[in-house]
């Protein structure tokens, strides 16, 4: 019988070359395109024009664009999903949201189709909400109290997350300066953004249209499967979506 | 007006514009046939390749029932479906009902790879997998298994199933889901059921009948998971509006973007304008107005105006008579007479300009198509039909577009002016799709763009 000893230090030095070797195994163990064979693979891929016509008029048609709907109608003969006259109602309302004339906006919805607030409480409380922080914009405090205790209060009893929201917009009234108070980023832009995107979401689910155009989630596809790819090939990706140009794969 | 070199622009016509006559084809080809290549789906129990004698599987093939009695381990009745499981899914799924448990109840559903021996049972060989009825346990390649569920016996429904999603084995017993295990087998795997003891009956279900198990809703939740985690990323500020923009002006239609410009600017008052963002769009705002005019002038039938100022604006596009673009416009010409049934028009049209190119190839083929609306009296009606339709003059409109574009300065590789942004997006996502799914061995479902556009969510 053989014995084979080893001096422990050499033992030391081959398990680091052991495990060396793995991890250059596993580095390798991705596959590579080069740009050549991507751009060949490429040019087998068929998108049917169509389908590029019906996702960019579905995005005019889903963000409110109406006149540009109407000339891409007629510029490429793209039947919109829905019926335009709709969608100007949508966005007048969705305007006056952004523009602060909270109570305008509501009157509209309700005229367009009353279930809509009736179906979407979270969707009527913030619409409340937005007009209470309009009259704490223009500084009109007494008629902001009596707004707040006679319509928002009710619906804050009923709900835990909408209390918390009065109680920050409340809370408005507390400072002199406003805009640079605690809570000073209700008085942004940003949150008559919200409040407007959200009518326009409720607006288009009540026509049975989807609230939200296809693009942006077929970008977010490109994004998650590029994502995915990279676990197990190296291949020229696209990083720069506007641009949506190759970038050479990284070896 | 910019002068280039005749071969760079004739070798960029001739070159990409070969792509588009392959698209003229298989767009039409894809429109008429149906989708996809179906994958086969196991229907029934594979008698032929049995393991003899002490099995019986019934006439309809959808039974099988242990005859005598078993001596040993090697004697099992295991029987596969008749083809493996189709790969190009989400999931695929069948049961087994047990019809009689016998004595013992040593039974087992699972699967199995085509040279599984079937004289065992799905699970105690390598590459096999299976959920015995006997002991409730799952055998994973060996004869040792491990506890997984619940034992079954008569009457019970069981299931078994391949999530290619997670790449998992998943079980169930009368309609609730049992377990799921790690799928490390590579390659086609069958459907396998297997009895083992005197007078032991299953029946199998691959579809025909309602499952137990609510097959749906487990593919729809496994959609959803992949769709709330797309969901939750996050896309630059205003990517859609530029990349719509860009589309826009990519292709010529000049009034929609001056419209949408506009808009822009009422609506999303957040969104800066194209000359704030300093977003170079240079290249796809290049002799916007012509574009628009030509395109125009196709889409009205008229394609003598076309001729008439290409010659006048870009003289170099037509200038190799024999290249792709003015087959597609002489073409184009030939079915416009056709259309308005002006037919002598349209022989001495084809003999005067289309006759050459039938020594091309490959345009010898499409100009077949086109020349054989002339032997129908509804030629509409016809095979070639779609010729007639606004979709051809879109085409026709695309490739003149591609080509002006082609003339820009700016422009030196072809793919920068071939393909809007927008299609090179969702060129790369269908491409990755595929590749991804290639290297899991074929396995799962592909994203399929032209489904997207026409599908509604699932999730509102």
């Amino acid at each position: 019988m053989y014995h084979f000893w080893m001096i422990p230090s050499q033992f030391e030095s081959i398990e680091a070359m052991i495990s060396a070797l793995s991890i250059s195994v596993q580095s390798t163990s991705k596959k590579v395109i080069t740009r050549e064979e991507w751009e060949k693979k490429l040019k087998d891929v068929k998108i049917r024009k169509e389908d590029m016509n019906k996702l960019v008029m579905n995005f005019l048609v889903t963000e409110g664009y109406v006149d540009a709907a109407e000339k891409f109608r007629i510029e490429s003969g793209t039947e919109p999903e829905l019926n335009l006259a709709t969608i100007a109602d949508r966005m007048a309302v969705k305007r006056a949201v952004q523009s602060g004339n909270v109570q305008d906006a509501i009157e509209k919805v309700i005229h367009l189709n009353p279930e809509i607030l009736n179906t979407n409480p979270h969707l009527y409380f913030h619409l409340q909400q937005q007009k209470l922080i309009e009259l704490i914009r223009y500084g009109k405090v007494e008629e902001a109290l009596e707004f707040a205790q006679e319509e928002l209060a009710p619906r804050g009893e009923e709900n835990q997350n909408f209390l918390e929201e009065l109680e920050r917009t409340v809370a408005l009234l507390a400072f002199e300066d406003v805009k640079n108070c605690p809570f000073g980023e209700l008085l942004d832009l940003s949150q008559r953004l919200k409040t407007a995107s959200e009518v326009n979401a409720a607006i288009l689910t009540s026509q049975s249209h989807e609230k939200d155009p296809k693009l942006p989630r077929l970008l977010k596809m490109l994004i998650w499967i590029q994502n995915q790819l990279d676990e197990k090939a190296a291949y020229p990706r696209i990083n720069d979506l506007t641009t949506a140009a190759l970038e050479e794969p990284a070896i | 007006m910019e002068s280039k070199q005749d071969p760079v622009a004739a070798g960029k016509g001739s070159f990409d514009l070969f792509n588009l006559s392959s698209r003229w084809a298989s767009a039409w080809a894809e429109s008429s046939s149906a989708a996809k290549t179906d994958e086969e789906e196991p229907s029934y129990l594979n008698t032929f390749n049995s393991s003899g004698m002490f099995q019986m599987v019934s006439m309809d093939k959808m039974s099988v029932q242990y005859v005598g009695s078993p001596q040993h381990f090697y004697d099992v009745g295991a029987v596969q479906a008749n083809c493996p499981a189709p790969t190009r899914r989400i999931a695929y799924y069948f049961e087994m009902t047990v019809k009689n448990a016998g004595q013992k109840g040593q039974i087992a559903i699972g699967f199995t790879t085509k040279e599984f021996n079937l004289r065992r049972k799905p699970g105690w060989e390598a590459n096999s997998c299976g959920y015995h009825g006997d002991d409730g346990y799952l055998y994973h390649g060996q004869e040792k298994g491990e506890p997984f569920g619940p034992k079954y016996t008569s009457d019970d429904t069981v299931g078994a199933g391949i999530n290619y999603s997670t790449q998992e084995f998943f079980f169930t017993k009368n309609g609730e889901l049992v377990g799921t295990v790690c799928k490390d087998i590579k390659g086609l795997l069958y459907p396998t059921i297997a009895v083992h003891g005197t007078n032991e009956e299953v029946t199998v279900n691959f579809g025909k009948q309602p499952y137990r198990f609510d097959i749906e809703v487990f593919i729809l939740k496994e959609k959803l998971k992949q769709e709330e985690l797309i969901d939750k990323l996050t896309l630059s500020p205003n990517v859609s509006h530029w990349i719509v923009r860009s589309y826009l002006l990519h292709y010529g239609y000049q009034d929609t973007v001056n419209s949408f410009d506009v808009e822009s600017g009422i609506m999303s008052p957040h969104i800066p304008t194209p000359q704030e963002n300093g977003f170079h769009e240079q290249g796809d705002a290049y002799e916007l107005s012509n574009r628009k005019i030509l395109r125009q002038f196709i889409m009205n039938g008229d394609i003598d105006s076309v001729f008439r100022s290409l010659h006048e604006w870009h003289p170099q596009i037509m200038q190799i008579d024999t290249s792709v673009i003015c087959f597609l416009l002489h073409s184009q010409r030939f079915i416009e007479y056709i259309r308005a049934g002006q037919l002598m028009e349209a022989v001495k049209y084809a003999r005067a300009e289309l006759s050459k190119f039938f020594t091309i190839k490959p345009l010898d083929d499409l100009l077949e198509d086109v020349i054989a609306l002339l032997a129908y009296e509804d030629p509409s009606k016809s095979c070639v039909g779609h010729l007639l339709h606004s979709g051809q003059r879109e085409f026709v409109a695309d490739a003149v577009n591609a080509m002006v574009l082609a003339t820009s300065p700016g422009s030196k590789r072809t793919e920068d002016w071939a393909f809007s942004r927008l299609e090179k997006l969702l060129k790369q996502l269908t491409q990755c799709s595929l590749e991804r799914r290639a290297l899991y061995g074929e396995q799962g479902e592909v994203f399929d763009v032209h489904k997207v556009v026409h599908t509604r969510r699932s999730i509102v």
